[in-house]
């Protein structure tokens, strides 16, 4: 059984599906990892994005994906924030000699958030089965079953989400 | 063995009891070109390419699902890339799914294109008697048959040989799916490529023979507007609605309509191909949609009868049409439906069984189709009314709104994730607007209905909200015209290649679309204003003509249909889209000189350094899909995907970083480059439409490009960029080579870009690079990545 509910219902990939993620634990592996990496996506709310920038301005790199950037270059705070194909980027993950954006070297810790659910499912499982250098960790308002950990499904519950976020944040 | 006869008598006399058998006779053939190294090649011929291709364009795998369910020694957990209890591992077993993908999709089309010769033999009689000739614009009529099987087909019957080929090919590779088989991911890849390859020879022959049979138009531009959308079907008529990819029932069925003349009466429309190849021969014929609109069209009641054939039918047609009471006629042994057979039965006594009541017949028999269904049509055109009205009453449409408990369940049930209930709630408080939308959005599964606790039809609650843009959904759309001619390659061969027409973009398939229809005809437009050629087939095509521009005409109304700069071409069915191999191949053939028979490895190396084409299959849903963009793949020209089409579980991309991926051969100088990452990718989902505008141009990149070439394909990539993204791309500078690279209108400001990001040296007297760029700009450079090409040189022509 699923820890929460998929955002598609049959989205079960096997025995091995996320466990529901923390705060302070999540918080806590951001401050361990080494070189974590914040994958921001399209399906991103106004509150969404504001904790985004919050996650640059405590030192996680951030990347874009898809039509993302958009949002990071009109509100003209994209000095710093990288883009990326999502698919050409999680490809690059998996590759332990990624020299990464700025070329010191791949991540150990990418979180992922706002991706088009199902794409960003899929790309959390190539790094669930093909990537043991990394963890993925799903901070969304859906549940990704592919990350090691995730949020529950809180896509109905929009201030439950940002709260957990803002505690994340915080912990930082 | 052969026994050669030469000049002279040959008596057979005082023979008894001795039969003397025959088989084929065969003529001697004309030595058109010297035969390449790969005549029919099997599984293991063009390894070595394929993996080539798969040591620069890794498989990236992205399971859907991390066991095995396939024996009963299973279900195995092969998570984290473990072993099963066959011993296959994670990869192995999803390049084995990929595979199994393939095999699908090429068993449709080679089925397709062997039941065609059936049906072809069947209607016009012997088909050895049926030339293949595309008139005296087109020598290289198959130049997919050529490549891969080194023959020239004359007449019909000739393809039979290419289909025994073909099918040979897919038991043996669906024969290595067995447990306890292939493994290695990589070889697993490689079958996969053979199969696409098989898919792309497969189409070729589906396409030409009904193309010679039924006298489809051959290449021929400037073809005539076809109506497409759910608004341009006419209710005073009886309608007859055909649905699927196999055209000779709906032939029959416009034969009936004419010589009975009953072209007032009666409406022919059609949902994805079969409509598609249907216009190809009767004109009057209507598209009433693409696939993503079939239960749409279905439950708005729309037809007095369905008939179907085979191939992206909805399992569930004979359901959601038998509730409306409307028939279904299945004309194809693939899909019956659990129907009586009354195949070999007179039309009278068919029709009248039908109209007593039966839910629907299966008549294998194309040339019964037509009576039976025009007829049934007619009858039950009497019976209703002239108005064609939305299913639901204002009253029903508030009182299931009122219904919603807003549980969410269709919305996790939804491909797309749509907010169904937020429509609902909206639509309560007479607001129809979001679900208006949502229609267009809406793939139409039909899943969101099955979970709904209220049993609200959620289907036609989109459909009444948005029964306005239905009614008037009314666009133009060519006929499909076919092969690209080769006096049109000679024109347009040396500005593909030296990359001055900056690419060929080829919208293909199916309509899961991640946000719905429009974002097709953005794609065409954006690329035909830009003097892209783009080609199109399939679903894709359809959905493109449903929008118009600001003065109401559109993309198909808006630009030319030759194959050149700026056209937009509606290349026909999904068949049809092998003669976009085809134009590529002949780019090698009449522009380049090269030797295309049975020269395979020659020809794909060709394309994918020289040919700048992309595919895009925004909206990729059917295995059919995977063996097309597969195929495409092999042949060396790179395809994007909607975000959806990751569920495919597998992409081939590149690692622009690593130099050894990206060296190859110029034959000129005798010496390995490292080469800019052209292409980065063979196959890549984008995450949204946004993205993938300005990564298709990028794939059109090609390391042959002229510096002129390079620098109109560069403006256009970083134009895009900054139009869809706000900025320009990370990566542009991987594609510079030289300062005459870079768009004119950008050039000091990106030198200094240049200079500043990325520590080139530039000579700014002269406005020169100095240091930075993998390699200089050599207008003479001759790239392979082949080692045989490399040290011997191409394939002489020979012949002719």
């Amino acid at each position: 059984m699923p820890a929460s509910k998929p955002f598609d219902t049959a989205n079960i990939p096997g025995p091995k599906m996320a466990m529901i993620a923390k705060t302070k634990a999540v918080a806590a592996m951001i401050k361990r990892a080494k070189r974590p990496l914040l994958i921001v996506g399209p399906d991103l709310t106004d509150e969404m994005f504001e904790r985004a920038l919050k996650f640059a301005e405590k030192g996680v790199q951030v990347v874009a994906t898809g039509s993302a950037i958009k949002r990071f270059v009109e509100a003209g705070v994209a000095d710093g924030v990288k883009y990326a194909v999502l698919h050409e980027l999680t490809n690059f993950l998996l590759d332990p000699d990624w020299p990464g954006f700025d070329g010191k070297g791949n991540y150990d810790l990418v979180l992922f958030m706002g991706t088009i659910y199902y794409h960003g499912s899929q790309m959390m499982a190539a790094i669930k089965n093909f990537a043991p250098h990394m963890r993925a960790i799903a901070i969304d308002r859906y549940y990704h079953p592919n990350a090691l950990q995730s949020f529950p499904d809180l896509w109905k519950k929009e201030e439950e989400y940002i709260k957990l976020l803002d505690e994340v944040l915080d912990a930082l | 063995m052969v026994f050669e006869l030469k000049k002279g008598a040959f008596v057979v006399d005082e023979l008894k009891n001795v039969s003397i058998r025959i088989g084929d006779v065969v003529e001697e053939e004309e030595e058109w070109a010297i035969m390449g190294p790969t005549p029919m090649p099997n599984i293991a011929d063009l390894r070595d390419w394929d993996f080539f291709l798969l040591k620069r364009y890794k498989p990236f795998y992205a399971p859907y699902c991390d066991m095995c369910c396939l024996c009963t020694m299973g279900k195995c957990d092969l998570t984290e890339n473990k072993r099963g209890a066959c011993g296959i591992d994670l990869a192995t077993q999803t390049g084995r799914i990929v595979t199994i993908a393939c095999t699908v999709g090429v068993s449709a089309h080679c089925g397709h294109a062997r039941h065609m010769m059936h049906d072809i033999e069947h209607i016009f009689g012997d088909p050895s008697e049926i030339p293949v000739d595309f008139g005296p614009e087109i020598d290289v009529v198959a130049p997919l048959t050529e490549l891969i099987t080194g023959m020239r087909p004359k007449t019909v019957a000739e393809f039979k040989k290419v289909l025994d080929y073909c099918e040979e090919q897919i038991v043996q590779v669906v024969d290595s799916i067995h447990t306890g088989q292939e493994g290695s991911y990589l070889d697993y890849e490689s079958k996969a490529f053979h199969l696409g390859m098989i898919d792309s020879l497969s189409k070729e022959v589906a396409d030409i023979i009904q193309m010679c049979a039924f006298g489809f138009p051959k290449g021929e531009d400037n073809q005539p507007f076809i109506d497409i959308g759910m608004g341009v079907l006419d209710h005073n008529k009886a309608i007859v609605l055909v649905i699927g990819h196999h055209a000779p029932p709906a032939t029959n069925i416009a034969d009936y309509i004419e010589e009975n003349g009953l072209e007032d009466e009666v409406d022919l429309a059609g949902i994805c191909c079969t409509a598609n190849d249907m216009t190809r021969y009767y004109q009057k014929a209507k598209i009433a949609a693409a696939l993503s609109r079939q239960l749409k069209v279905v439950r708005a009641g729309l037809a007095d009868v369905i008939v179907i054939d085979e191939q992206c039918i909805r399992a569930d047609i004979l359901y959601h049409a038998g509730k409306l009471g409307i028939p279904v006629i299945c004309t194809n042994e693939k899909a019956m439906h659990g129907l009586r057979d009354m195949t070999k039965e007179n039309p009278k006594d068919i029709i009248k069984y039908v109209l007593n009541g039966a839910p629907g017949v299966v008549v294998l028999d194309p040339l019964k189709v037509g009576e039976v269904a025009v007829t049934i049509a007619r009858e039950r055109r009497k019976k209703r009314g002239d108005k064609i009205e939305p299913k639901l009453s204002e009253d029903e449409f508030l009182n299931y709104a009122k219904e919603c408990t807003q549980c969410g369940n269709c919305t996790y049930a939804c491909p797309q994730g749509i907010r169904i209930g937020d429509g609902m709630e909206a639509a309560e408080e007479g607001d129809r607007g979001k679900l208006e939308k949502y229609w267009d959005i809406c793939i139409a599964c039909g899943r969101c209905e099955q979970v709904c606790p209220k049993n609200i039809p959620i289907i036609d609650m989109l459909n009444f909200a948005a029964w306005n843009l239905i009614i008037n959904e009314k666009g133009k759309i060519r006929r499909g015209r076919g092969p690209v001619r080769d006096t049109e390659i000679r024109e347009v061969g040396a500005p593909i290649v030296l990359g001055t027409i900056p690419g060929i973009i080829a919208p293909i398939g199916c309509g899961n679309y991640p946000n719905g229809t429009e974002e097709v005809y953005t794609i065409v437009r954006e690329f035909a204003s830009r003097n892209y050629i783009v080609t199109l087939t399939g679903c894709m095509a359809f959905d493109a003509a449903l929008y118009k521009n600001e003065e109401g005409i559109g993309v198909f109304e808006e630009f030319h249909d030759r194959f050149d700069a700026g056209g937009v071409i509606n290349i026909g069915s999904c068949v049809s889209n092998a003669h976009i191999h085809g134009a590529a191949i002949k780019v090698a053939r009449i522009f380049a000189m090269r030797n295309i028979r049975a020269n395979y490895e020659e020809i794909a190396d060709y394309i994918l350094n020289r040919v700048g084409a992309c595919g895009v299959a925004w909206g990729a849903m059917s295995q059919k899909a995977a063996s097309i963009a597969t195929g495409f793949n092999r042949l060396g020209v790179p395809a994007v995907v909607g975000p959806h089409g990751s569920k495919y579980r597998r992409a081939f991309l590149g690692q622009p970083y690593k130099d050894e991926d990206w060296m190859m051969y110029d034959i000129r100088k005798g010496e390995e480059v490292r080469v800019e990452p052209a292409p980065q990718d063979l196959l890549v989902a984008a995450e949204t439409l946004e993205e993938a505008i300005p990564l298709m141009a990028k794939l059109c990149f090609r390391p042959a490009d002229t510096d002129r070439g390079r620098s109109i394909k560069l403006t256009h990539y970083i134009d895009l960029s900054l139009k869809y993204l706000g900025r320009l791309p990370d990566d542009w500078y991987l594609f510079v080579r030289t300062e005459s690279d870079l768009p004119l209108a950008k050039k000091e400001e990106l030198l200094k870009i240049l200079e500043d990001e990325y520590g080139w040296k530039i000579d700014w007297k002269r406005k020169k690079i100095l240091e930075g760029p993998f390699r200089g700009y050599d207008a003479a450079f001759n790239p392979t990545n082949v080692k045989r090409i490399f040290e011997k040189g191409p394939l002489p022509l020979g012949g002719e």
